[in-house]
């Protein structure tokens, strides 16, 4: 089946067609032929990803059961290439090859086919992006632009979290997990068949999380609790025809410590918030099977979201409607293509901090894309071109080409190359905001106000990237992946400080320091990211990664939030009487990160985590992990809101899984 | 193998001579699976294993007792991830042997065992395997798996990919136990036979 525009867009690489002509063969071959015919061993989606001609990770439910790991962009640190930077307890900087801050604006995140990026601010607010992790089939990360399929926003990377269909997910599941942070963690679960064909579940989840503490051992603001619940149908009534309909409902409140800017003495205060949020969203789909080689899907979406981010309330409303249409052109080229539109409705409440002018405002985005992967050479090389184009209320038409091609000289080994354009468009906030960022009292004359200010004018930021990888198998069990690219980012959008000047409102009159978002700045990253991996034996399972990042920014900034070095290794053993031992071991490179008007150094850190987890039935699951074992504490990464830089702690947490 | 669609290729090649027609045509059948260059696409293990799954079906004898009557289904069952795509429905669905219907069933756990002539036990099973061939090695259950320890855990029939071939181990004494039958063209295919001298 066809899971809305994901990664089997770029992963397609063998005609399901040819294959069922020669299992037909198969069927009346003798035992002694049976035993002579030649196989690959690599399932059919294996042989996909070995192929792609894209830098691709698959995190797996298994991967996410046996890591012990209870948020998404906790699981998201095993993939090689991202940068997975903790803020706080509730606050994450996650990002791929670069750029990577508070509000990481070159990564789209996608559940379900639904966009948890966030126009308003450019990003993604990871503390709100949760489900049952329980459900989750899998989780797929593109490193490198994947806008042509996916739009604007894919700049540096696109993630997808797929949850299972209702019927993989039937009978009841309870979760329980308590520790140094979780005090406690649940999920309940229950699916079932409403008739023939017809599967539901419906979920609840709670947790209510620890706080952190800063350098000095101080206890942080940062704890942390939310509520969530949903549910999800999948109907099959004939083999051709596939609905599902899902929805969630979530609460979350997040603690933080922010500055805020008074024009009266102390000018700064330190103030502990908590952030409301809550949001949901319901999502429809009906995918077609035509035939072996046609599928239709038809998804619209409604998502509300709305961002209590203390001392301002955001509230959006998008209407998402997308369809997708796939087919094979003759023998040789398999056509994917598609159209969207997209409603969404900001309002934002205006506090002395921000304001958002106007207060409200409606944008609409239409968009369209085609690509076709062309066999040159069965089973041997393809070439994959298309492009999307788009019109978005703000910046006109944006168009995203992309060219790929994929090379499999053997079964064994895959050499594959891709350049393509993306962009990014300016958040509302960087167009429309006023924000009184800092004040202070000179020695003489009136107090000054430094404020940014968006600017309507703003045009896209536009990434050029060049991809280069390969991919072989030199034994069975050995394998490896190994990317290279070369990007070119122009019209980055950075605060330029402009002529000061007086305002006279809000009283006391006051000097005006602005910072206006212009499209004033460009850069160049290069980097590899290599990923081996190493069955020793039938139980035992090693995977390393190590991924190098240069960053070149033109003006250069006093900053630089990005490791230039990460390496990583797991292993996976499988134990008799069904128990599973893991260890892991994370290498993360120093930072400069950006702090207020300046920065703070984050030395480099060494993680390690280790978990045991026994199966003692079917129905049971016991698992006890310990995170950053080896290190008291840690910190990460600055906030840009949050200023209070919490570490991240040794924790123990023990974890009971009963399905019925 | 997808031969050049001819009609396509004269219109792409109608103002072209004929002897460069000639030629194209002679690069086109270079490109061709003599050559090679393209091939059949790879059959997967497990297509291949679908297959012998069914044949299985066809080279064993059951004990009377295995079935509930006459005309019940041989029924095939896969416990844990299902390796096969819709090979396995391909080739079985709608099939009968002996006048017997094939059926697949596909299990989650090992107290659903009853009723199977046949129990493919996948390999994402293959740390609780000595547990369930523990509890199908009691019933008349044609246990087929793919793991080094599965015979030695009481397993009947194991793949073994060898050299890009799926190959056979078999393993006589549990199905003599059950009142399995296993054709001796089956064990003539099979690299390993064990406990033959019984």
């Amino acid at each position: 089946m066809l899971s809305f525009i994901c990664l089997a867009a770029l992963a397609k690489a063998d005609g399901t067609n040819q294959i069922s002509q020669s299992a037909g063969d198969l069927e009346n071959f003798t035992l002694e032929q049976l035993v002579n015919v030649q196989v690959t061993s690599v399932s059919k989606k294996e042989t996909g990803l070995f192929t792609a001609p894209a830098a691709i990770y698959v995190i797996t439910q298994e991967d996410i059961r046996r890591s012990g790991l209870t948020s998404i962009p906790e699981l998201l640190r095993m993939v090689p290439g991202l940068d997975v930077a903790r803020i706080d307890a509730n606050h994450w900087a996650i990002s791929a090859r670069g750029f990577n801050n508070q509000y990481a604006d070159k990564l789209l995140v996608l559940i379900d086919g639904r966009s948890v990026y966030t126009p308003v601010s450019a990003g993604v607010d990871w503390n709100v992006q949760d489900t049952p992790l329980e459900d989750i089939d899998r989780i797929e990360v593109i490193r490198g632009p994947g806008a042509t399929l996916w739009g604007a926003n894919a700049v540096n990377g696109v993630i997808n979290i797929i949850t299972k269909s209702a019927k993989d997910t039937q009978g009841g599941l309870v979760t329980v997990t308590y520790g140094t942070e979780d005090r406690p963690g649940t999920t309940v679960r229950y699916g079932g068949q409403l008739a023939t064909n017809l599967f539901y579940r419906v979920y609840v989840k709670y947790f209510n999380r620890e706080h952190f503490a800063d350098a000095a051992g101080q206890a942080g603001a940062d704890d942390w609790n939310a509520a969530r619940g949903g549910f999800r149908l999948d109907w099959e009534p004939a083999a051709e025809n596939n609905f599902t309909l899902q929805g969630d409902y979530y609460h979350s409140d997040a603690g933080e410590t922010i500055d805020a800017t008074s024009l009266t003495p102390p000018f700064v205060n330190r103030v502990n918030v908590v952030d409301h949020n809550q949001g949901g969203n319901v999502l429809g789909r009906w995918t077609h099977n035509f035939s072996d080689t046609s599928q239709l899907s038809l998804q619209a979406y409604y998502d509300h979201t709305e961002e209590g981010d203390a001392p301002s309330v955001i509230k959006d409303d998008t209407y998402d409607i997308d369809l997708q249409h796939r087919f094979a052109l003759g023998t040789r080229q398999d056509i994917v293509w598609g159209a969207g539109y997209r409603y969404l409705m900001t309002a934002a409440s205006p506090s002395f901090f921000v304001t958002l002018a106007p207060g409200s405002e409606d944008e609409q985005l239409f968009s369209t894309f085609v690509q076709d992967d062309i066999t040159a050479v069965e089973n041997r090389l393809h070439v994959i071109i298309g492009t999307k184009l788009e019109h978005n209320t703000d910046t006109g038409f944006e168009v995203e080409p992309s060219g790929r091609l994929a090379w499999t000289p053997t079964e064994k080994q895959t050499v594959w190359a891709a350049v393509s354009r993306a962009v990014r468009t300016p958040s509302d906030l960087e167009m429309d905001i006023r924000e009184n960022r800092s004040a202070f009292q000179p020695a003489s004359g009136p107090p000054v106000l430094a404020s940014v200010f968006g600017n309507p004018d703003l045009q896209s930021e536009e990434v050029t990237a060049y991809e280069l990888g390969y991919r072989i198998k030199p034994v069975e069990r050995l394998s490896f992946d190994v990317t290279a690219f070369y990007n070119t980012y122009d019209r980055l959008i950075t605060a330029v400080q402009g002529a000061p000047f007086f305002e006279a409102a809000p009283a006391p009159p006051h000097i005006v320091v602005p910072l206006t978002f212009q499209n004033s700045s460009s850069a160049a990253t290069y980097g590899t990211e290599i990923l081996g991996e190493w069955r020793v034996t039938d139980i035992w399972k090693l995977v390393a990664s190590y991924a190098l990042l240069q960053t070149r920014l033109n003006p250069e900034p006093v900053n630089n939030n990005d490791p230039q070095n990460q390496f990583q290794i797991h292993s996976y053993v499988n134990l008799p009487q069904h128990v599973e031992l893991d260890a892991a071991v994370y290498y993360v490179d120093a930072i400069n990160a950006q702090f207020g008007d300046g920065t703070l150094a984050i030395p480099a850190y060494v993680r390690v985590d280790l978990g045991v987890t026994w199966r003692p039935t079917r129905w049971l699951e016991i698992g006890v992990y310990g995170q950053n074992l080896t290190d008291d504490s840690h910190p990460e990464m600055t906030g840009v809101k949050t200023t209070a830089v919490t570490e991240v702690p040794r924790s123990v947490m023990g974890r009971v899984t009963w399905r019925f | 193998m997808h031969k050049p669609d001819s009609k396509a290729l004269k219109r792409r090649t109608g103002k072209l001579s004929r002897l460069a027609m000639a030629c194209l045509g002679f690069m086109v059948s270079l490109l061709g699976p003599a050559s090679g260059f393209g091939g059949e696409p790879p059959l997967t293990q497990y297509q291949v294993e679908a297959v012998f799954l069914f044949n299985f079906a066809k080279y064993v004898d059951w004990p009377p007792a295995a079935f509930t009557n006459a005309t019940a289904p041989i029924t095939i069952g896969v416990l844990g991830t299902d390796p096969f795509g819709d090979s396995l429905q391909h080739v079985a669905e709608g099939k009968t042997i002996n006048g017997r219907p094939v059926t697949i069933r596909h299990l989650v756990s090992d107290s659903e065992l009853g009723g199977c002539q046949i129990l493919y036990i996948s390999s994402s099973e293959n740390f609780r395997v000595g547990q369930i061939l523990g509890k199908a090695g009691a019933l008349p259950i044609l246990t087929v798996g793919e793991s080094e320890l599965f015979v030695a855990n009481g397993g009947i029939i194991n793949f073994v990919l060898k050299g890009g071939k799926v190959r056979l181990e078999i393993n006589l004494a549990p199905a003599k136990k059950n009142g399995l039958d296993i054709s001796s063209h089956l064990l003539a295919v099979a690299d390993v036979v064990r406990g033959k001298s019984d």
